[in-house]
C-alpha cells in the first residue's frame, strides 16, 4: 500500500477495570481505501471503533487522523474533523423521515451547514434511498435501515467512514447492494473501514484486512493473505472455512 | 442556517389572526377577557417548556421555578429598585425584562449539573429545584414571598387593566411562538430533535449536545421567566403560593401532551382545550371539575399518545395509505 495513511494507531489499548478490551493494536489505513476489520465476537472491534471516535479514551497508545492526535478530543470534535460512523445496531431517529435523518447528518457534518439540501440529495442517491426520502425512518426494512445508517453518516461528508457491521441481518442480494453502496461511497472520496462478520462480503470488498482476537491484532494483510493465515484460521475462520467461487476469483485477481 | 422557515403566506395569515385577536376584547366580556389571558399565558408557558421537553426530550417537572423566579425578580425590581415615578409604564418593561434575565441567569448556573441527568432523574431534579426556589422565596425575608409583593398599577389610564394584560400576554404568546418556530426550523432545532431521539448517536454525528441542551434550557427559562413576570404584574399582588405552583409545571406538560408534544401548534391547541374546558365548560361544576379534567388527560394519553396533532397525522397517513392501496 503506497497511499499515505489517513488514520494511524500505534499501540492503542483500552482497559476496563483491569480487563484489556483492546491490547496494543497498531494499524494504518491508507487514504482512499476500503479496509476490513474482522475477529470473533467480543474481540474488541467495536471498542476499537469507539476509541477512534472518542466514545472511549485509550488507556495507552496514540491515534492520528490526518496527522492530528485524536486522544483528548471529544466525539463531537472528532466527528467535525471528518470521521463518520455507522453503528452496528442501526440507530435511526425513528420518528423523523429518512430525509430529516440524513439532513441532521449534513447539518452537523465536516463542512457545517452549507449546501445542506444538495448534500442530502447526494447522500440519498448514493445509498439508493431517494424513493423512500419522505418515509418515517421507523417504518423501514432492516436493509433500508442499514442504508439509512450509512447515508446519515455519509451526509456529514466524512473523510473516513467507520462502518460497524453494515451487512448484519441482510440477505445476499441486500448485502451485494450494500457493498455496491460502500464502493460508491469510496469513489465519492471517503475512505471506508468496516467491521463485518460476513466473510464473503468483507473479503470481496476490502483491500486490506485487520484481524483482532481477544483485543490483540493477530494478522494484517490482503484478503488472500488473511484467508491463508493459520492464526486467523485457528482463531476465527475455522478449519472448514471455504471461500465461494466468486470471492476466490476476486482474491485471485488481487 | 440553510433551512428556510419564513413563509410569506402563513406569516401573513398569522399576522391577520394576531390583529383579529388583539381587537377581540372589544367584543368580549371582562370574564371572557380574563379566560383569554389565562389561555395565552398557559399556551406561552407550554410552548416555552416544549423547547426543552418537546424538542430535546428533557421533561422538566419543575418549570414553575422559572415562573416564580421571573415573578419575584420583576417584583423586587419593580418595587424596590425603581423610583416610584418609573414603576408604572416603562418601569414594568424593565422589571419584566429583569424577571426573564434572572430566570435565564439561574438556569444557566444550574444547567450544567442538572442536564447531566437524563429522563426521570432530570424531571425529579427540576421538581426539587422548584420546591427549593419556592421555599426560599417564602422564607427569605428580603424576597418577601411569605407576605407577598404589591406591584404598582402598570396599565395606562386609557385602557382597562384586563384588556392591557390581554394584549401583553397575547404579544408574549406571539413572540414565544416565533421563537419556537425559528428554533424548530433551525440547525439548533434539528440538533435538539436529534438529542431527543438518541443523544449518544447525536453526539457521534457531531451535534454539540451539551451546549445545545444548555442553550435550550436557558432559552426556555428566559421565556417562562418573562411570562412569570407578566403574570405577577397582571395579578398586582402575589405571594409564593401564587407563582410557585405545581399546577403550572403540570399544565405546561399536560397542554403539550394533549395538543402534540414536540410540535409547534400542539401546546396552543392543548392549552386552548384545557383552559376552555376548565374555566368555561366546567366553571360552574366545581365538584366535578378536577375529576373530569383528570379523566380527559388519562383518556388522551391512553388513546392518543401523540396528542391531537398526532391523531391528525395518523389519520392523514392512513388515508394516504388507503388511497395508495385503492390505486394499486
Amino acid at each position: 500500500m503506497s497511499a499515505e495513511p489517513i488514520l494511524e494507531g500505534v499501540g492503542v489499548g483500552k482497559e476496563f477495570r483491569g480487563l484489556r478490551a483492546v491490547d496494543a493494536v497498531s494499524f494504518s489505513i491508507p487514504r482512499g481505501s476500503i479496509c476490513g476489520l474482522i475477529g470473533p465476537n467480543g474481540a474488541g472491534k467495536s471498542t476499537l471503533f469507539n476509541l477512534i471516535t472518542g466514545y472511549y479514551q485509550p488507556t495507552y497508545g496514540s491515534i492520528h487522523f490526518m496527522g492530528e492526535r485524536l486522544e483528548g478530543l471529544s466525539t463531537v470534535e472528532i466527528a467535525r474533523r471528518g470521521i463518520g460512523r455507522a453503528f452496528q445496531i442501526a440507530k435511526p431517529f425513528a420518528s423523523l423521515s429518512v430525509r430529516e435523518n440524513v439532513r441532521i447528518g449534513a447539518l452537523f457534518g465536516r463542512d457545517g451547514p452549507r449546501d445542506v439540501e444538495r448534500t442530502v440529495e447526494e447522500a440519498l442517491s448514493l445509498m439508493g434511498l431517494g424513493m423512500l426520502a419522505e418515509r418515517a425512518a421507523g417504518e423501514l426494512t432492516v436493509g433500508n435501515l442499514r442504508k439509512l445508517e450509512v447515508a446519515r453518516a455519509v451526509a456529514a461528508r466524512p473523510l473516513l467512514l467507520l462502518a460497524d457491521e453494515p451487512c448484519a441481518g441482510l440477505n445476499p442480494a441486500e448485502t451485494e447492494e450494500m457493498l455496491a453502496c460502500l464502493r460508491r461511497v469510496r469513489t465519492a472520496g471517503t475512505t471506508v473501514w468496516l467491521v463485518e462478520h460476513d466473510m464473503r462480503a468483507v473479503m470481496s470488498i476490502s483491500e486490506r484486512v485487520f484481524v483482532i482476537d481477544a483485543g490483540e491484532k493477530i494478522a494484517e494483510g490482503t484478503p488472500a493473505e488473511i484467508a491463508a493465515d493459520p492464526r486467523v484460521i485457528a482463531a476465527y475462520l475455522g478449519a472448514d472455512y471455504v471461500l465461494t467461487e466468486h470471492t476466490r476469483s476476486q482474491l485471485a485477481e488481487q | 442556517m440553510s433551512t428556510r422557515w419564513f413563509a410569506p403566506a402563513p406569516t401573513l395569515l398569522g399576522l391577520c389572526a394576531l390583529a383579529l385577536l388583539a381587537a377581540l376584547p372589544l367584543a368580549l366580556t371582562p370574564f371572557e377577557i380574563r379566560v383569554a389571558q389565562q389561555l395565552f399565558l398557559a399556551a406561552a408557558m407550554s410552548l416555552a417548556w416544549n423547547l426543552l421537553g418537546g424538542f430535546a426530550g428533557y421533561w422538566s417537572f419543575g418549570h414553575a421555578a422559572f415562573v416564580g423566579i421571573g415573578a419575584f425578580a420583576a417584583g423586587l425590581v419593580g418595587t424596590r429598585l425603581m423610583p416610584p415615578e418609573l414603576a408604572a409604564g416603562w418601569g414594568m418593561g424593565i422589571a419584566v425584562g429583569a424577571g426573564g434575565l434572572a430566570s435565564a441567569g439561574i438556569a444557566a448556573l444550574i444547567a450544567f449539573p442538572l442536564l447531566r441527568l437524563r429522563g426521570i432523574y432530570f424531571a425529579i431534579a427540576m421538581l426539587g429545584v422548584s420546591q427549593v426556589a419556592g421555599e426560599l422565596s417564602a422564607n427569605v425575608e428580603w424576597i418577601g414571598g411569605g407576605l407577598g409583593i404589591n406591584l404598582p398599577d402598570a396599565a395606562p389610564d386609557w385602557l382597562a387593566p384586563e384588556t392591557y394584560f390581554y394584549q401583553l400576554l397575547l404579544g408574549c404568546l406571539a413572540v414565544t411562538f416565533v421563537v419556537a418556530v425559528s428554533v424548530k426550523q433551525s440547525r439548533f432545532g434539528y440538533g435538539l430533535i436529534a438529542i431527543r431521539e438518541d443523544e449518544d448517536t447525536a453526539r457521534m454525528l457531531g451535534v454539540p449536545t451539551e451546549r445545545f441542551k444548555i442553550v435550550a434550557y436557558v432559552l426556555s427559562a428566559l421565556l417562562v421567566g418573562v411570562q412569570g413576570a407578566l403574570l405577577a404584574y397582571s395579578l398586582g399582588y402575589f405571594t409564593t403560593q401564587s407563582v410557585f405552583r405545581l399546577e403550572f409545571s403540570l399544565n405546561m406538560i399536560v397542554h403539550a401532551l394533549i395538543g402534540g408534544i414536540g410540535t409547534l401548534a400542539g401546546p396552543i391547541i392543548g392549552a386552548s382545550i384545557m383552559v376552555v374546558l376548565t374555566q368555561v365548560v366546567l366553571g360552574n361544576l366545581l365538584e366535578l371539575h378536577l375529576f373530569i379534567t383528570g379523566a380527559v388527560v388519562v383518556v388522551m394519553v391512553l388513546a392518543a399518545p401523540g396528542g391531537i396533532l398526532g391523531l391528525w397525522h395518523d389519520y392523514k397517513h392512513h388515508r394516504a395509505a388507503r388511497r395508495a392501496g385503492a390505486a394499486a
